[in-house]
């Protein structure tokens, strides 16, 4: 499956892949009440809760680890999750780029590898849910993201979020 | 003379049964202190098992046990062969059996990994997630060709290459024909199948009884007797100390073989183990993955032929997904391989082909078992061909069919049973004559111009296949005359709704003229009758049949010669009618059946040197060759260009299998496997991710046809009686299901003759359809004009 | 805490075949397990347990429900029919059951219960179908033995002959 888009945040480059990378900001970013902790350098582990369809929420083991970092403009990311309903693995490539109203533009691309029940039974959902989810936790991320920065930075009200691709 | 009874339409003997709900399933059986399982299953189709951490589980309240392939010690081996390969020279063929829980590696998502036993099966399945199984993902084998790449992963490492088998087989001499050749078509062909998908799942339900010492396992097999044989073996246990039995079983259409499924082997194990009866019934998610299934097979297949049609040769190489282990043996592809050649007289035959090891659940037979591939490619050659030659596609098969003078006749290849492929009889002419005149082909082209007027777009399809069937090795059978005076059967089978019970009563009836309701018939429990194979290859009634009849005739010689010692006459003046038996002529020297089985077990008195006690007699049948089945197919369709909807309009069936028993059974079997054919060519296939991950693991998205979508079949019944056996019998059980994707396809090319479609791949599902349509208007931009 | 909830047994009671069975059950079970495995009237048969194949089909106060896609709580205090209610134990079979023998409207029978509860409730209301409508009826009831032609005849039969004799 792959998930890919633009987004667009309201905030300087620094900042958002500052933000990018902290456990905490990404625990509060991710739906299904994702707890994160980081283990090492650029290395995630946690947990997260999430139902696809007729498939039940259950809770999923989720690792992160970030790899091929370029500060701040790209880096990739390695997800591995597992319940007890499937499992999901794969990569996302994440650029970063400064636009001159001072906003950043977010390109993503997940290729991801879905499996068991959940691949199984949700599947028609699968793809819906991945979006979903997405656009979730960017919004959310960016909400984190205008929350940090000084009311006098704050630049004018952002474009519409461009919707996950 | 006595009533007839064989090919009367004689209603079923098991329905009342049934129809209350009192007929025992699997499911049904519920024991005092019974355990319920429930399994740990792969997520993964390739994987390596860092680790298995079952101890949250353990600890679970209500968990018995949970057992991981470590926890099984010696009893952990690899399944049984359940068919080797046949003796055919320079044959390849690599040997992966399943094994009961995966242990270094999983080869296929749902491969059980570790087993809870737990007070309910809602206990079993919470402890489910306690179990951690610690996966190293590896790369999936799942397209055929990909699979024979060098640099390919493989599913069974110590093969070094992921070829199960290659099997070489020919007739004739196919470069001759070559040569000779005016014609030569030419074309790669693809045939998917589907899960089979019997309404009831699986279920294994296991006791062990210390004081007797005894197991006793209900199973939902078609062959409970090797069943209960492999697992004395396995549990160093007597054949007499197991007891399977196959109660009422709804569906088997292949998969619930003799297969030795993890969950049938562990299930009795653990019984002993735990000395608590233990039941396991699979859901349905799991039935699409643990149930084996058929699958794909690739075909590049030419055949060369004469300028007026006729054969000289066909050359085959076919790839067969084999899925992750290969059990069953060559059965499929072997079937594909020799029943490619169907009706015709083909002077020379060049096949091979390679079964491949990819990670996805196993392939064995499902109803029709491979027969419907060949029949696939044969049928479509022949349509291409004559379409190439300007040919009636009826023409051209009218001048290929063997001709009744060539029976039996002989190809010099072998069949899954070993033996060279055998026809024993056929007429195959005046069937498509039959199927011609039924579906009014004559006029069908005047009608299809008419309807075109009209913009609707019809077409014909119409083709032949051959099934061999009812091979052997043996089965046999018991009949006894009771004390009441019903008599009882009793058959090493196990049956899935082909109406045993009351076939096998006809047989018996007539021999012994009682009536049918009085024959009580038993199947599927060893404890009744412990000799015979099982229900397969359409063999039931053949086999098992033949069997009823010659322990019917020995225990009708019983009744006779008793009956003459006890009225102290000749035997030739004793008749037997209307479950009496007596003098003939002097009525009132009469006894009943039951009466007379009482005189044969007498509480005095001797039983005479060189006789028997009571009324019973046990018979074998085993046939050196199977009996070949054949017939014809025809259907209008009709279909709609913009939207790729396919409509089955009309679908007719000529089927010759031979003397019938009771034609109710026959057409019920074959409208049954019609619908599974339809199934089959255009709403059902698994459709695997570049993963191995199976897409459609539900009855919501798998679609099996409803009411709606199956069509009336209109029947005619051919009877060319089998020489093989006393009764002149064929089998049935597959027939339907096998040639209906190749006729569907010639319908609908045939509905759209300005499109050119080549169809080439089967399921050919509406999606697909679209794009043949698309990618024919792309080509032709007058398509386009008439289509707008 | 979560799995408190489901599973901390509940007091109900259902009627059935018009007794009553009265019975501490998990929130969590189904219709279909309880009828099958708590008062072990097991012709109730399940086939996918979501919904699809029919197969457990039973009647809830006369409409026809899937029991797979209830749980056993939703019935308390109402009446289900299953099929061991169609037809008295040794007596005359129910004229739909008979139809279906007499047509050989089932091969393996396992998804036969599911039909016959389908069936009942739809000839109440439309006594004189015509052969769509029955296909349309029974089309979400799943069949892989019999090709669904000789169920078909079956209604027909039994409608005809139920109509008969009213």
């Amino acid at each position: 499956m792959i998930v890919e888009g633009e987004y667009v945040f309201a905030g300087p480059r620094e900042l958002v892949y500052r933000l990018l990378q902290d456990p905490e900001v990404l625990s509060e970013a991710m739906p299904g009440a994702a707890k994160l902790a980081m283990v090492g350098d650029g290395e995630y582990q946690g947990s997260i809760r999430v139902g696809v369809g007729p498939v039940t929420a259950a809770e999923w083991k989720l690792s992160v680890a970030l790899r091929d970092r370029v500060p701040p403009e790209s880096y990739t990311m390695q997800v591995d999750s597992s319940g007890p309903i499937g499992f999901t693995r794969g990569a996302a490539t994440v650029v970063l780029l400064e636009v001159e109203d001072g906003s950043t533009v977010m390109r993503y691309r997940a290729d991801l590898q879905v499996g068991g029940r959940v691949a199984g039974i949700g599947q028609r959902l699968i793809d819906q849910v991945a979006k979903m989810m997405t656009k979730l936790g960017l919004d959310a991320l960016s909400r984190e993201l205008r929350a940090r920065l000084p009311a006098g930075e704050l630049p004018p009200a952002p474009p519409p979020a461009g919707e996950p691709g | 003379m006595g009533r007839r009874y064989v090919g009367e339409r004689v209603r079923r003997n098991e329905d009342r049964r049934l129809l209350t709900g009192h007929a025992m399933f699997v499911d049904d059986v519920q024991l005092p202190g019974m355990l319920h399982l429930a399994f740990v299953r792969s997520d993964h189709a390739h994987a390596r098992i860092r680790g298995i951490d079952a101890s949250a589980a353990r600890a679970r309240p209500g968990v018995a046990a949970v057992y991981t392939a470590d926890d099984l010690g010696d009893y952990w081996q690899p399944g049984p062969l359940l068919v080797p390969p046949p003796p055919v020279e320079g044959l390849v063929f690599n040997e992966a059996t399943q094994v009961p829980l995966a242990r270094d590696k999983v080869r296929h998502v749902g491969e059980p990994v570790a087993m809870v036993v737990a007070e309910s099966r809602y206990l079993a399945e919470d402890a489910l997630a306690d179990v951690l199984v610690d996966y190293e993902p590896l790369d999936a084998v799942v397209e055929l060709e990909a699979a024979l790449a060098p640099d390919a992963p493989l599913v069974h490492e110590r093969f070094g290459t992921n070829v199960a088998a290659f099997v070489a087989q020919r007739h004739g001499d196919y470069e001759r024909a070559l040569e000779r050749a005016d014609v030569v078509v030419s074309r790669r062909f693809h045939y998917d199948r589907g899960a089979a998908a019997a309404m009831e799942n699986r279920a294994v339900a296991a006791r062990w009884d210390p004081q007797a010492e005894d197991l006793t396992v209900w199973d939902t097999t078609q062959a409970p007797i090797p069943i209960r044989n492999g697992l004395a073996r396995m549990l160093g246990l007597l054949e007499s100390q197991v007891r399977v039995v196959a109660p009422f079983v709804g569906g088997g259409f292949g998969p619930k073989i003799m297969m030795f499924y993890p969950e049938e082997v562990l299930v009795p194990w653990a019984a002993m183990r735990l000395g608590r009866p233990l039941k396991w019934t699979e859901d349905r998610h799991e039935n699409f993955f643990a149930t084996s299934q058929e699958r794909g097979q690739v075909h590049d297949a030419e055949m060369a032929l004469t300028r007026d049609g006729r054969i000289l040769g066909i050359r085959d190489r076919f790839l067969h997904d084999t899925g992750a282990y290969d059990p069953y043996g060559l059965t499929i592809p072997i079937n594909s391989q020799c029943t490619l050649l169907g009706p015709y007289d083909v002077p020379s035959y060049e096949s091979e082909f390679r079964a491949v090891f990819t990670n996805k659940t196993i392939v064995t037979p499902v109803r029709g078992a491979g027969r419907q591939h060949g029949v696939f490619v044969m049928e479509r050659l022949l349509d291409l061909a004559a379409r190439e030659l300007g040919l009636d596609p009826v023409e051209i098969r009218r001048r290929n069919y063997l001709g009744p003078e060539l029976f039996p006749h002989n190809f010099d290849i072998l069949y899954q049973d070993f033996a060279p492929l055998y026809y024993d009889s056929g007429n195959y002419l005046p069937a498509m004559e039959t199927a011609c005149r039924m579906i009014g082909y004559e006029d069908f082209r005047e009608e299809q111009r008419r309807l075109r007027a009209e913009g609707r777009h019809v077409g014909v399809g119409i083709v032949s296949y051959i099934e061999g069937t009812g091979i052997g090795p043996y089965e046999g059978a018991r009949v006894t005359v009771d004390p009441s005076g019903r008599v009882r059967v009793a058959t090493g089978l196990g049956t899935q709704g082909q109406g045993h019970y009351t076939a096998f009563a006809q047989i018996v009836a007539e021999t012994l003229d009682v009536e049918v309701e009085r024959v009580h018939v038993v199947t599927g429990d060893t404890r009744e009758f412990g000799w015979g194979t099982g229900t397969f290859a359409s063999r039931g009634a053949v086999v098992a049949g033949s069997a009823c009849h010659a322990a019917a005739v020995a225990v009708r010689g019983k009744v006779v010669a008793m009956a003459a010692r006890l009225f102290g006459v000749d035997e030739e003046q004793v008749e037997v009618a209307g479950g009496r038996v007596g003098v003939r002529g002097f009525p009132e020297r009469a006894l009943t059946l039951g009466e007379l089985a009482r005189h044969a077990n007498p509480l005095r008195g001797a039983v005479k040197p060189g006789t028997e006690p009571g009324l019973e007699a046990t018979a074998y049948f085993g046939p050196d060759h199977g009996s070949t089945a054949s017939g014809v197919h025809a259907v209008v369709v009709e279909v709609d260009p913009e939207t790729a909807m396919v409509e089955i309009l009309r679908y007719v069936v000529v089927h010759d299998c031979g003397r019938l028993i009771n034609p109710l059974l026959v057409e019920g079997q074959v409208q049954g496997g019609v619908a599974h054919g339809i199934g089959n060519a255009f709403y059902e296939k698994l459709v695997y991710d570049d993963a191995g991950q199976l897409l459609n693991a539900s009855f919501m998205d798998y679609l099996l046809p409803t009411a709606m979508d199956v069509p009336r079949v209109e029947m005619a019944h051919m009877e060319t009686p089998a020489p093989m056996n006393p009764l002149g019998l064929k089998g049935v059980g597959e027939a339907g299901a096998i040639p209906a994707g190749a006729a569907f396809a010639q319908a609908v090319e045939d509905a759209l003759p300005e499109y050119g479609l080549e169809i080439r791949e089967i399921p050919l599902s509406p999606g697909q359809l679209f794009e043949l349509l698309e990618a024919a208007r792309a080509t032709s931009p007058h398509l386009q004009e008439a289509a707008g | 805490m979560e799995r408190a909830s489901v599973t901390l047994p509940v007091d109900i009671t259902v009627t059935v075949n018009g007794a009553p069975y009265a019975r501490a059950v998990e929130p969590r079970l189904l219709l279909s397990d309880f009828l099958r495995h708590e008062i072990g009237l097991t012709g109730t048969h399940v086939g996918c347990e979501h919904g699809v194949c029919g197969a457990c089909t039973v009647t809830l106060d006369g409409e026809a429900v899937r029991s797979c896609l209830m749980f056993a709580v939703q019935a308390d205090g109402r009446e289900v029919g299953t099929v061991e209610g169609l037809a008295p134990a040794d007596g005359p079979l129910h004229p739909i059951q008979e139809a279906f023998r007499d047509a050989h409207g089932l091969q393996c029978g396992f998804c036969t219960p599911g039909f016959l509860m389908t069936l009942v409730p739809f000839l109440r209301d439309n006594p004189a179908p015509t052969e769509q409508e029955v296909r349309e009826a029974i089309s979400g009831n799943l069949c892989r033995c019999t090709g669904y032609q000789n169920i078909v005849e079956a209604v027909r039969l039994a409608s005809e002959r139920m109509s008969a004799t009213p």
